[in-house]
Order: structure tokens, then C-alpha cells, then sequence
């Protein structure tokens, strides 16, 4: 059988790539629809910046389970 | 706001090197995943009472 | 382009490495220390320092010409970096937080000017310097500020949290205040720098090598496409290159807020 593409290089990096992609979006949604939110109701600013740093908090964990992965699954 | 990621990775290292140590005395392969994770869940505890207040 | 676009790879395509953008020669041979970045960093400091003296070395009290501009950026330090950090101490630190800003700018923007096209933060040893000499700002301004004592006790057990905790989270506290916090400042200016200057030569040598080295009708459309794309990225690079400048500013001026006042 002959190879059709190949990836040469180191695998956890590509893998690190593709796991930041989703938190990359995740915290660009966070952010976007917090700003929407605190100008559409200003008053609200102390709750809506809680439930948006929990969230924050929440999807960064994502990204940087995503970079300890490779050690993680190299162990188990 | 801006230092929630270096607290995130902080929980990470402390969490995950005692993980490493104890897999490494114990013979195990089990604590470094679960000390991992368990810092990141602190962590972001942490940055969560620290900068929602 | 040229500088970037010069090495020769036979007769494929390949994408440029960071041991040849990167690993420069030096400018004059025999001289090892002085390269490019040590030339254009001594450049940007010396142009830095002929700005403001020609902008406030004769001030008036209605600005024109060069003090108009400069004080205009002296204006947006004051208000968006230095302010809402610093709040009434902000004087004090204004001449430290232009010049880092300025000093940032000039050294980030010389990756998009012509010719020049090398920015120097895209080797780490500057940036570094420049967190490590905040950092040590940093911890001098607490102990002066807050007590050898109070410092520590004010930086590991924040107020607020539940007693039992404080075990848990204060090893946390402390790895991520004395020893992440300064790594990532300067990283992130060096990573952000990295990538940009990657990207751009990319998308030029792209553009160079379909159009110029070996043009074919087949490649010609991904040579258009690589010259389109080299002048997007090169707008949003001047963006984010402003943007790691005040990024860069406006974290120094935390962190010398956070060590003058403990938080509450």
C-alpha cells in the first residue's frame, strides 16, 4: 500500500494545536457575548463578570489539560 | 484578570510534581493525571474567589 | 522582503525555518554579541530617547509639532495604563511605564517597517530582561511597601477564602506569583513576536516563490493568494504588535500595583 501523506516531526505538538482550537473558540464566545451582555445591561456588571470568569476559568482548564495531554497519556 | 492563566498553570505544576513524585516513589501511574487535575480544579477555585469579588 | 525571502531551496517549495529567520549572522565579523536585534534594540533606544527629548526638552504650555504626538501617547499611557492601576501613585511611575511602552512599540514595530523587518522581541533574552528587572521592581517595592513579613503573608493568603483551604491553595499563590507570572509576561510579548514574524515570512516567501523563483500557471493563483495574504497579516500584525506593547506596559503596572497596596 502506498502513503498518501505522511506526518513527520513530533505528534503532540499537532495534537496541542488541534486541542487549543475548541478552548480558542470557547473563550472568544465567553468574552464576545460578556461585552454584549454587560452593554446591553450595565447594572448587571458584578454578575455577569462572575458567571464570565467562572467560565473563563472553566475553558482555559480545557486548553491547558490539552498541554500536559501528551505526558499524561505517555505515562498511563 | 490577566494572571488567571499563570494561576491555572501554577495549580497544574504544584499538583502535578507532587503527583509525579508520588508515582515515582510508589511505582504507580496513577497520581501525576489525577494530581494534574486536581490543581486545576484548585486553581480554578482559586481565581475564582480571588477575581470575582 | 528580500531579507527574508534570500535562502535557496532547490527546486521545492519550502516553508522557511526559525533556525534561518532567527539565527542571524553577525553584522560585523569577528564580533559575536552584536547581531541584528542588539543593533536595532540599540537603534529604538537611542530613537526613544531623541523623541521625547525634542517632544519635552523645551515644553510649552500649548503643544505643537513633536511634543502634540508624544504627548498624545504620553496621555494614553497615563489614562489606560498607569490609572487604573496605580490610581494616585501614577506619577511616580509614569516615566518608568513610557518608556517601557515606547521602548516595546518602537522594538515591535520594527518587524513591519521596511528593510528592517526584524522584531526584536522575537528573541527571548529581551523581553526577559525586561520582566526580570520588573519582577525584581516587583518584590523591592512590596518588602519597602508592605514589610518582609507582610509581603509574603499578604501575597499567599489572600482574604476571603475559607480557612481549611489555605494549605491547599497557598503552594498555588506562591508558584504563580514568583515564578509564572514573570515567565509569562515575558513570553507572551516573545511568543506573540515569534509567531508574527513566522507567519509573515511564510506568506512572502510564498508569494516569492510562485511569482518570482518558479512561475508556473498552476502556482501562480497560490502566489496571489501568499502576496494578499502577506498584506492582510501585515495590518494585523501592526494591530497586535500595539496591542503586546500595551499588553506588556499595562501588566508591569499591575504587577507594581499589586505590591504597593496589599488587596482587600
Amino acid at each position: 500500500m502506498s502513503v498518501l501523506a505522511e506526518v513527520s516531526g513530533n505528534v503532540t505538538a499537532i495534537g496541542y494545536g488541534l486541542a487549543a482550537i475548541g478552548p480558542g473558540i470557547g473563550v472568544g464566545i465567553i468574552f464576545g457575548q460578556g461585552v454584549q451582555a454587560i452593554a446591553r445591561q450595565p447594572e448587571a456588571y458584578g454578575l455577569i463578570r462572575q458567571n464570565m470568569l467562572l467560565g473563563f476559568v472553566l475553558t482555559e482548564a480545557l486548553a491547558l489539560i490539552g498541554l500536559v495531554a501528551p505526558f499524561l497519556f505517555s505515562n498511563l | 484578570m490577566w494572571s488567571i492563566p499563570s494561576y491555572l498553570l501554577a495549580g497544574m505544576i504544584v499538583y502535578g510534581a507532587i503527583g509525579w513524585l508520588l508515582d515515582r516513589w510508589l511505582d504507580t501511574s496513577a497520581f501525576f493525571p489525577i494530581g494534574t487535575v486536581l490543581g486545576l480544579m484548585l486553581a480554578g477555585y482559586l481565581a475564582y474567589r480571588k477575581f470575582s469579588r | 522582503m528580500i531579507t527574508l525571502t534570500a535562502p535557496a531551496h532547490g527546486d521545492e517549495f519550502s516553508a522557511p525555518t526559525p533556525n534561518e529567520l532567527f539565527d542571524l549572522p553577525p553584522l560585523i565579523p569577528g564580533v559575536e554579541w552584536f547581531t541584528k536585534p542588539v543593533l536595532l534594540a540599540v537603534l529604538s533606544a537611542i530613537l526613544v530617547i531623541g523623541l521625547t527629548w525634542a517632544a519635552f526638552s523645551k515644553p510649552k504650555l500649548v503643544p505643537r509639532g513633536m511634543q502634540n504626538v508624544v504627548e498624545y501617547g504620553y496621555m494614553f499611557v497615563r489614562d489606560q495604563v498607569a490609572r487604573p492601576f496605580l490610581g494616585k501613585d501614577a506619577d511616580r511611575f509614569m516615566g518608568l511605564l513610557v518608556t517601557l511602552f515606547f521602548l516595546v512599540l518602537v522594538w515591535n514595530l520594527a518587524g513591519v517597517i521596511p528593510v528592517v523587518q526584524f522584531p526584536v522581541a522575537s528573541h527571548i533574552a529581551f523581553p526577559a530582561v525586561l520582566a526580570l528587572s520588573i519582577y525584581v521592581l516587583k518584590i523591592w517595592l512590596g518588602i519597602k511597601h508592605q514589610g518582609l513579613g507582610g509581603y509574603f503573608k499578604n501575597m499567599m493568603f489572600p482574604p476571603g477564602l475559607p480557612k481549611a483551604i489555605y494549605v491547599l491553595l497557598s503552594p498555588i499563590e506562591f508558584l504563580s506569583n514568583m515564578i509564572i507570572a514573570p515567565f509569562t509576561h515575558a513570553v507572551r510579548l516573545f511568543a506573540n513576536m515569534f509567531a508574527g514574524h513566522m507567519l509573515l515570512a511564510f506568506f512572502s516567501m510564498v508569494g516569492f516563490w510562485f511569482l518570482f523563483e518558479k512561475l508556473t500557471p498552476l502556482g501562480a493563483p497560490v502566489g496571489i493568494v501568499g502576496v494578499v495574504m502577506t498584506i492582510i497579516f501585515t495590518g494585523f500584525e501592526i494591530f497586535i504588535q500595539f496591542l503586546q506593547a500595551f499588553l506588556f506596559a499595562m501588566l508591569a503596572s499591575m504587577y507594581i500595583g499589586g505590591s504597593l497596596h496589599a488587596e482587600h
